[in-house]
């Protein structure tokens, strides 16, 4: 059987969004809020959390499900496996859908949810760089009002966010890929399956029809406290043709915004030196995936260049073995 | 019922179904795979309250009335998926549910079902192969 925890919480399990809200506008600061649970569960198993009320809100039916229209919207109970698999996210968030797909395996993508992702505010947190390329806002609900907050600035820290006790996150909306526009996440792990992030990349280029970038997004996980836009990098892609010296410069800039840590999964060093290829790669496979939009709009598919495009990988494997950095 | 009990306590200690096993006991192996209303979860890391009233399934409910396995756990006997055993019911589960209306599979589709059980025995070549027998012989 399972430790006893220290402290015994209640469980409070609601079925309506009002009822949820009340019980976090009393006793807010003694309240841990439980969904899919594949965080909150093991860190409470492992006494890492002590929390007085487990309040269970995965009944809720005001945080399901998505809409797609201007902005997209995303239902807070929405999971991994809805993500990954939905062919409206896979259209209109590549990125997003691809990053819910390395989060670990079929059973945690089934019951994990992106809120839980998102306030877990994990460093390694998969869905916030392609949050991020998505200009995503995160919607904060409380028994007395309804906020909005960029998702850049709810993340403040390791494990730290802005959510208020009284408050609840209750979903997401987010910029949907635009026409000419191509994004992708590309993960870094020393297997494929079950993986905490040793860096997370998320890419969002817009070109023109002649190949001038006219905006670019790229966020990162893994190298720091937290999760984060790199708003400098980006500045030497913006206005260029992806020619090999913005890529380099943006590769970089990259290195100088990271600041990774020594973990059990690799050293700063190795991460320091995976930055600038990485992003080379998801640079390349946003470009590929702009050509084959291009051809399908265009002229159906009959470019070679298309085709490749098409062919892309989805996923990164090691450039070289972590641990080898010089 | 206190919070910090699981579903897999529920089974293994309460309803005695020790089928399930109870491996790393924090979500990463796959070993206590059941299914709640049809989907693969992994049984250690859910609190048993937050399932009340869903459909859970376990793999003792895979063999038939009189005991006869079914068409997956006889394809693993014959492929060689099953070594120690221990993480079997985990693969079953799982792959019962992915199974489920389904009449053919890649490998990479089955290996990527697959993402979420680990074994340490036979490797995952065999399972594979067992998974592509069970379909064949639908």
């Amino acid at each position: 059987m399972t430790a006893i925890p220290v402290d015994v919480a209640d469980f409070v399990d609601t079925h309506e969004l009002a009822d949820a809200l009340r019980v976090l506008q009393e006793r807010g600061p003694d309240v841990t809020v439980l969904a899919g649970g594949t965080d909150v569960m093991v860190q409470y198993l492992r006494g890492d959390i002590r929390p007085r009320i487990l309040l269970h809100v995965r009944r809720l039916a005001e945080l399901k499900g998505m809409e797609f229209g201007a902005r997209t919207t995303i239902g807070a109970l929405t999971t991994h496996w809805e993500l990954a698999t939905d062919a409206r996210v896979l259209r209109a968030h590549p990125a997003l859908a691809e990053a819910a797909a390395t989060v670990g395996g079929r059973q945690t993508q089934n019951v994990g949810t992106i809120a839980g992702n998102v306030v877990n505010a994990s460093p390694a947190a998969d869905l916030l760089p392609a949050l991020m390329v998505g200009d995503a806002v995160v919607e904060l609900t409380s028994a007395v009002g309804r906020r909005r907050l960029s998702i850049s600035d709810f993340i403040v820290g390791r494990r730290s966010t802005l959510r208020r006790p009284d408050e609840l996150v209750t979903g997401f909306s987010l910029e949907p890929l635009p026409s000419m526009t191509a994004e992708t996440y590309l993960k870094l792990g020393r297997r494929r399956a079950m993986e905490v992030a040793i860096v997370g990349l998320a890419v969002r280029l817009a070109l023109t029809a002649d190949g001038r970038v006219t905006d670019a997004r790229i966020a990162v996980c893994s190298v720091g406290p937290r999760p984060f836009r790199a708003h400098q990098a980006e500045e030497p892609l913006i206005g260029s043709r992806l020619e090999e010296d913005a890529i380099r410069e943006a590769g970089e800039r990259l290195r100088q915004a990271a600041a990774p840590i020594d973990d059990l999964r690799a050293t700063a060093a190795y991460r320091w030196r995976v930055l600038p290829p990485l992003l080379e790669r998801a640079i390349s496979t946003c470009h590929e995936r702009w050509v084959a939009s291009q051809d399908i709009e265009v002229d159906h598919g009959t470019s070679t260049v298309g085709q490749r495009g098409r062919e892309r990988s989805r996923r990164a494997s090691a450039p070289d073995p972590p641990g080898r950095a010089p | 019922m206190p919070p910090h009990r699981t579903l897999l306590d529920v089974l293994r200690d309460d309803l005695r179904l020790t089928g399930t096993k109870r491996g790393c006991d924090e979500g990463e192996c796959g070993a206590c795979t059941v299914l709640v209303d049809g989907k693969a979860v992994d049984a250690c890391i859910l609190a048993a309250l937050s399932v009340n009233g869903a459909r859970v399934e376990t793999v003792e409910g895979l063999a038939g009335p009189n005991g006869e396995l079914g068409r997956l756990q006889r394809a693993f006997i014959e492929a060689g998926a099953v070594q120690c055993g221990f993480c079997t019911p985990g693969f079953l589960m799982t792959l019962t549910a992915f199974l489920r209306g389904r009449r053919s599979a890649t490998p990479d589709e089955i290996r990527e079902a697959i993402a979420g059980n680990i074994c340490r025995c036979t490797g995952y070549s065999q399972i594979v192969e067992a998974v592509q027998m069970a379909l064949a012989t639908r």
